[in-house]
C-alpha cells in the first residue's frame, strides 16, 4: 500500500541561518521534526540555482541531462538569442510524472518548471515566473484557478509573481517597504498551506510537493538582518524592526510547517529540502565590463548598458542586452546574471568574427587562466574561486546548451552583467546569496532517526523519494539510493526496487514537433502520390 | 481545418479575455488593443503567453527574435493584430486540410 510522502521545499534555506533559529526557539517544529528523523547537508548543482537545482531534486538527473543551466536557455547553439525556460523543456521524467505513471496523484503547489503545468493526476499551481495576470492559465486542471478563488485567504496578486515585489529582492527597495515586503511574504507562504490543505480535503494526493520561496527571497535582500555573524551590528531602530520582521518571516514558516504535517498525518513521510545554501555576497564582478578591457567583448557606439549605483539588472532590460553589443568585435560575453556563464561565441556565418572551432581550446583555457587573476581593488585577494568548463560539471545529451565556462565566485556571488569602470568594486552593504550547501530532513516511519548521515548530493533525493512511494527506481537516475537514511529493518521488509527504465518521456512540445514531422512526412506522400501541390 | 486569422484572432481573444477578468482591466480587448499601454502587460506576461500560444497551436514560434524585435522599437509596445500576424506567419496548417484534400482528390 501507497504511504503519503510531502516534500517540503524551503528555496535556499541553509543550516546556517535554520540552527541558530531552532536554538532560539523561533522554529520548534522543524528542531521537532529533525530530532525524529535524520538531517543532512544537501550540495546543489553548478550552478546552485533554483531552476537547474529543484529540476535536479525532482528528476534525479543532472542539467546535463534534463537541460534545464539557468532561468534561460540559448535559442540554438550559436545564437546571441535567449529564451525562457518552460516545463516543455524539462527533457526527463520528474516525481509527479512518475507518479502519474504509475497512478498516483500528485499536488505541485509553487515549483518551477511547472508552467505551462504538465496534464498529471492531481493538482499544479505553477511557480517561478508566472505572473499572477495569467495564474489562470497555469493551474491543473482546468477549473481549479477558480475554486482556489473561493478560499478566503486567495489572493493570485500575492500568491503568484509580481514583477514588481520579485524585483526587490535583488534590486533592492526604500526602508519604508522593507516590513510591508515582508508581511506580504508571510501571507503568501499562507496562502500555499491553505490551497494544500483545501485539495487534500477534497481530492487527497499520494504526493504532495510545496515550495515555499520566501526563504530564498528575504535571504536576498534582508542577509545581514539575520545572519548571526552580522546582527550585532545592527542598530538603528529600523534595522532592529526588520531583524524581528525576518525573525517573525520564519517563525510563521515554522507553523506553516506543522500544518502541513497535520494535513499528511503521522504515517506520511516527509522530506524538508532547499535547492541551495545561502551566504553574504561582499562585492561586485561585473564580468562583462571585464570581456571588454580584456578586449574580449565590445559594445555598440554608446550602447553599454552602465551601472550607475545599482549592481543588478532587471528582467526588462536583459532582452535587450545582446543588441546593444557589436557582434564583430565580441568573442565571449555573459548573458544572463543569474547563473555566472560566461558564453564563447562560436564561428560561423552570422559570427565570422567569433571564435573558430581550431582556436576554442586555447581561447577557452587563456579566459579561465585571465579569470582567476581578477583581484579585489581593496584587498587584493583573488574575486574568482574557480572556473569550471562545462565538461568539468555536466554531461549527458544537452552539454552543447551549456556556457562554455561558469565561475564560483569567491564570496559565492552572482556576476552583474551590466558595463563598469571598475570590474570589481566592494558592495556598501553585504546582501544574500547563493551557497552550494543546502538542507535535507527526513522524517516519519521507516527513517533511521538519529543516523549521521555525510552530506548528499541533490541527486540522491529523488531515489529516497521514489522508495516512499513505493515506485521504482530507474537505472538512469544520477544520484545514489541513500540507504543509511532508512530504518534497516524497513529496508529487509521493503527494499529499494530497481526498474529496467523509466517512464518514457515525451515532453509536450517535443510530441508535437514530433507530430508535426510525422504530418510533413504525410504531406511529403500525399504529394509524391500527386493528391496535394 | 486550417487556421485562418479570424480564427486565430478570435482564438488569442479568448484567450486573453479569459485571464482579463482576472486583473482590474475592465475595458474592451479588440485587435488594436496595446498589451502594454492598454493591458499593463510586462514583458513577462508576453513570454507566458508565447508559452501558452505555443501549446496552444502544438507547436514551437521564434518568439525570441519577436520578442527581441519589440525590445528594439522606439515604442515597446504591440497591438494584438501584430501578434496575431505574428502567429498567422509561422503557425503550421493542421495536416487535416491535406488529409481533407486527398479524400477530395481520390473521390475525383
Amino acid at each position: 500500500m501507497t504511504r503519503e510522502v510531502l516534500l517540503i521545499g524551503l528555496d535556499g534555506a541553509t543550516f546556517d541561518l535554520l540552527d541558530p533559529l531552532m536554538e532560539e526557539g523561533a522554529m520548534p517544529v522543524l528542531r521537532d521534526v529533525i530530532g525524529s528523523g535524520v538531517r543532512a547537508t544537501l550540495r546543489s548543482t553548478v550552478p546552485a540555482l533554483t531552476p537547474p537545482a529543484w529540476t535536479s531534486l525532482v528528476t534525479g538527473r543532472g542539467p546535463g541531462s534534463h537541460g534545464i543551466f539557468d532561468f534561460f536557455r540559448k535559442d540554438g547553439e550559436s545564437s546571441p538569442l535567449f529564451r525562457f525556460l518552460t516545463s516543455h523543456d524539462v527533457a526527463c521524467p520528474t516525481i509527479w510524472s512518475f507518479a502519474n505513471s504509475a497512478g498516483l496523484r500528485s499536488t505541485v503547489l509553487n515549483f518551477p518548471l511547472t508552467f505551462p503545468p504538465p496534464k498529471v493526476a492531481g493538482h499544479i499551481v505553477p511557480g517561478g515566473f508566472v505572473p499572477w495576470r495569467q495564474l489562470r492559465l497555469g493551474c491543473h486542471p482546468e477549473g481549479l484557478f477558480d475554486r482556489l478563488r473561493t478560499l478566503p485567504s486567495f489572493n493570485a496578486r500575492e500568491l503568484a509573481l509580481d514583477m514588481t515585489q520579485e524585483a526587490k529582492a535583488i534590486e533592492g527597495c526604500e526602508e519604508a517597504e522593507y516590513e510591508p515586503w515582508i508581511d506580504m511574504h508571510i501571507r503568501r507562504e499562507r496562502q500555499w498551506v491553505d490551497i494544500a490543505r483545501y485539495l487534500a480535503e477534497k481530492e487527497p494526493a499520494d504526493f504532495t510537493a510545496v515550495l515555499f520561496d520566501g526563504v530564498d527571497k528575504i535571504q536576498h535582500l534582508c542577509w545581514r538582518f539575520i545572519d548571526p555573524k552580522m546582527t550585532g551590528a545592527l542598530a538603528s531602530d529600523w534595522e532592529l524592526r526588520v531583524r524581528d520582521k525576518c525573525r517573525e518571516y520564519f517563525s510563521e514558516l515554522d507553523r506553516r510547517i506543522e500544518e502541513l504535517l497535520d494535513v499528511v498525518g503521522d504515517e506520511a513521510s516527509v522530506f524538508i529540502a532547499s535547492d541551495h545554501g545561502f551566504g553574504p555576497q561582499v562585492r561586485t564582478l561585473f564580468v562583462n565590463a571585464w570581456l571588454r578591457q580584456t578586449g574580449r567583448l565590445a559594445w555598440q557606439p554608446g550602447e553599454a548598458p552602465a551601472s550607475v549605483g545599482a549592481t543588478a539588472l532587471g528582467l526588462n532590460q536583459m532582452a535587450r542586452h545582446v543588441f546593444q553589443m557589436d557582434w564583430t568585435r565580441t568573442r565571449a560575453f555573459a548573458p544572463l546574471p543569474s547563473g555566472n556563464g560566461i558564453h564563447i561565441v562560436h564561428a560561423d556565418q552570422t559570427h565570422p568574427h567569433g571564435v573558430s572551432a581550431d582556436e576554442y581550446k586555447a581561447f577557452r583555457d587563456d579566459l579561465a587562466s585571465d579569470l582567476l587573476q581578477i583581484r579585489d581593488p581593496e584587498s587584493g585577494e583573488a574575486v574568482v574561486a574557480r572556473v569550471w568548463t562545462r565538461e568539468e560539471i555536466f554531461t549527458g545529451p544537452n552539454l552543447s546548451l551549456a556556457p562554455d565556462l561558469t565561475l564560483e565566485l569567491a564570496d559565492g556571488g552572482l556576476i552583474s552583467i551590466l558595463d563598469s569602470p571598475d570590474p570589481a568594486r566592494r558592495r556598501p552593504l553585504p546582501t544574500g546569496t547563493h551557497r552550494p550547501d543546502g538542507v535535507l530532513v527526513l522524517a516519519g516511519p521507516g527513517v533511521n532517526k538519529g543516523a549521521r548521515i555525510q552530506p548528499l548530493s541533490i541527486l540522491d533525493v529523488a531515489p529516497l523519494l521514489l522508495h516512499a512511494l513505493d515506485l521504482p527506481i530507474p537505472p538512469n537516475l544520477e544520484g545514489r539510493f541513500v540507504s543509511e537514511a532508512l530504518d534497516p529493518a524497513v529496508l529487509g521488509t521493503r527494499p529499494p526496487r530497481y526498474s529496467d527504465d523509466g517512464p518514457v518521456h515525451t515532453p509536450e512540445m517535443v510530441a508535437a514537433e514530433l507530430d508535426a514531422e510525422a504530418e510533413s512526412e504525410i504531406l511529403r506522400r500525399l504529394q509524391a502520390l500527386g493528391y496535394v501541390d | 481545418m486550417t487556421y485562418t486569422r479570424e480564427q486565430i484572432l478570435a482564438e488569442v481573444l479568448e484567450l486573453l479575455n479569459g485571464v482579463a477578468r482576472d486583473w482590474e482591466f475592465e475595458g474592451p480587448v479588440g485587435a488594436n488593443t496595446r498589451l502594454f499601454a492598454d493591458l499593463a502587460f510586462e514583458s513577462l506576461d508576453l513570454v507566458v503567453l508565447g508559452s501558452k500560444v505555443q501549446e496552444h497551436f502544438r507547436q514551437t514560434f521564434p518568439f525570441p527574435q519577436f520578442f527581441a524585435d519589440i525590445g528594439q522599437r522606439e515604442v515597446r509596445d504591440l497591438t494584438i493584430s501584430e501578434w496575431v500576424d505574428f502567429i498567422e506567419r509561422h503557425v503550421r496548417q493542421p495536416v487535416a486540410a491535406a488529409s481533407r484534400a486527398a479524400g477530395a482528390s481520390e473521390g475525383v
